[in-house]
């Protein structure tokens, strides 16, 4: 058996103990021998140094997909939470913790405005389309109403048709196109200005804008009679 | 995930299926977690610790160093970390109780016991120059010589795992190989 044969069997540890007496004699006798065991001892460590590396490298990889993994669980997670605290929140600190619903102070305080200007049952049909605007305001057929009242708006001697038209919307759940109408009737000092106010107020409530609907309920204490106690109860219940 | 394990043979890990590696990794990891909580280890010196313990196990599987699982994978993987986090710790200067340094001694015995290589010497320097020229080397070249000096694969085995034909066509393959990489060297040193 040559050299490079022993050396073969060492690095697959398969010398035999005859051959492992020779292999030690060697080193100690032979310095070209020595040297080249040196060199590829040597080699041993660097390969499994280099395997160590790409083997580190592919858990990297493994523990890169387990932190993906665990932070898209993580985040389900927390959404998961913070549904969670909306809901008992929505459902249980709002009422408990807040005292202030404000859709409930809503449907409490708002009742439609009633007819007060057009006498539905009068003879004389000179507006029909007033009249017929006020019928269906009256049987709560809104959309029919704005309607009639759109068709109305240009005769502008009726200043109180603005008023209505935004409770109607109201009486369809439009709070934007109410909003829009009653602010129409406090800016220009029309008919029911009051009213509107109120009505702002209570829209203000519905939008949780707990400030304006302060503001506004205060501007009609002090401006008007009209609901001022349903005002003073209201400002209570906000603050 | 413990079936899967028991069903593992050293054989099996010894093919080198990167997939047993990564699942057997994974498989273990939880537990391990678990395992070094005890030692107020953090999170990333945990995950290191594994790591390391986990390549020097398959290390010593793939270098025939283990020759059946007498334990099971779980308890090697215990047993080197363990020994490793002493270690970790023995360097950090950080002592969870006073029976510290036996609890060394005898992990480390239980590692030997185990006959298992720890390796945890750096390279020299001439090592370090081996590893980068190794790396230069064709991909049959490396292959060939990580079979040779990693595996401790006889020219017997390397002809049955592989696609040399002959036992000279693999020694003059290796002789070869071996002559590139001390070329390299050499015009590395000059």
């Amino acid at each position: 058996m040559n050299n490079q044969e022993l050396l073969y069997h060492y690095f697959s540890n398969s010398l035999t103990p005859e051959q492992e007496s020779v292999f030690k004699k060697l080193l100690e006798t032979d310095a070209e021998f020595k040297a080249e065991f040196e060199f590829e001892k040597g080699l041993q460590k660097a390969i499994k140094s280099h395997e160590t590396d790409r083997l580190k490298a592919m858990l990297n990889e493994v523990e890169t997909k387990i932190n993906k993994r665990h932070n898209t669980v993580f985040n389900y997670r927390n959404l998961a939470i913070a549904a969670s605290i909306a809901i008992l929140f929505g459902w249980f600190g709002y009422n408990t913790f807040f005292s202030t619903n404000y859709s409930s102070l809503y449907e409490d305080n708002f009742t439609e405005y009633p007819n007060t200007v057009y006498t539905i049952t009068r003879s004389d049909d000179a507006n029909s389309i007033e009249r017929e605007a006020f019928v269906a305001y009256e049987t709560k057929n809104y959309q029919t109403a704005i309607e009639k009242f759109e068709a109305l708006s240009a005769d502008e001697t009726k200043d109180y048709l603005n008023f209505y038209k935004a409770q109607a919307y109201l009486g369809m759940d439009n709070i934007q196109e109410a909003k829009g109408l009653f602010q129409q009737v406090v800016a220009k000092n029309e008919s029911f200005v009051a009213e509107a106010t109120w009505y702002l107020a209570l829209i203000a409530i519905k939008e949780k804008d707990k400030s304006l609907a302060v503001s506004y309920l205060e501007h009609l204490m002090a401006n008007y009679s009209y609901n001022k106690d349903k005002a003073q109860a209201l400002l209570k219940e906000l603050n | 995930m413990h079936r899967v394990q028991e069903n593992i043979t050293v054989e099996d890990l010894k093919i080198g299926s990167e997939l047993l590696f990564k699942r057997i990794y994974e498989d273990n990891r939880n537990h391990f977690i678990n395992f070094a909580k005890k030692y107020h280890l953090s999170q990333e010196d945990t995950i290191d610790v594994y790591q390391d313990a986990y390549i020097i196990f398959y290390n010593n599987v793939m270098q025939g160093k283990v020759e059946e699982f007498t334990s099971s994978i779980t308890t090697y993987l215990f047993s080197i970390g363990k020994y490793l986090i002493f270690d970790k710790m023995k360097k950090n200067k950080k002592t969870i109780n006073p029976d510290f340094d036996l609890s060394l001694i005898r992990e480390k015995e239980e590692l030997e016991d185990m006959n298992l290589d720890l390796d945890q010497e750096a390279l020299t320097t001439e090592q370090v120059l081996l590893k980068k020229h190794f790396a230069t080397l064709g991909k049959k070249c490396q292959e060939l010589l990580t079979l040779f000096y990693y595996r401790g694969f006889t020219i017997k085995d390397i002809i049955e795992t592989s696609e040399y034909t002959s036992e000279n066509v693999v020694k003059s393959a290796k002789s070869r190989c071996m002559k590139t990489l001390k070329e390299r060297i050499n015009s590395n040193e000059q």
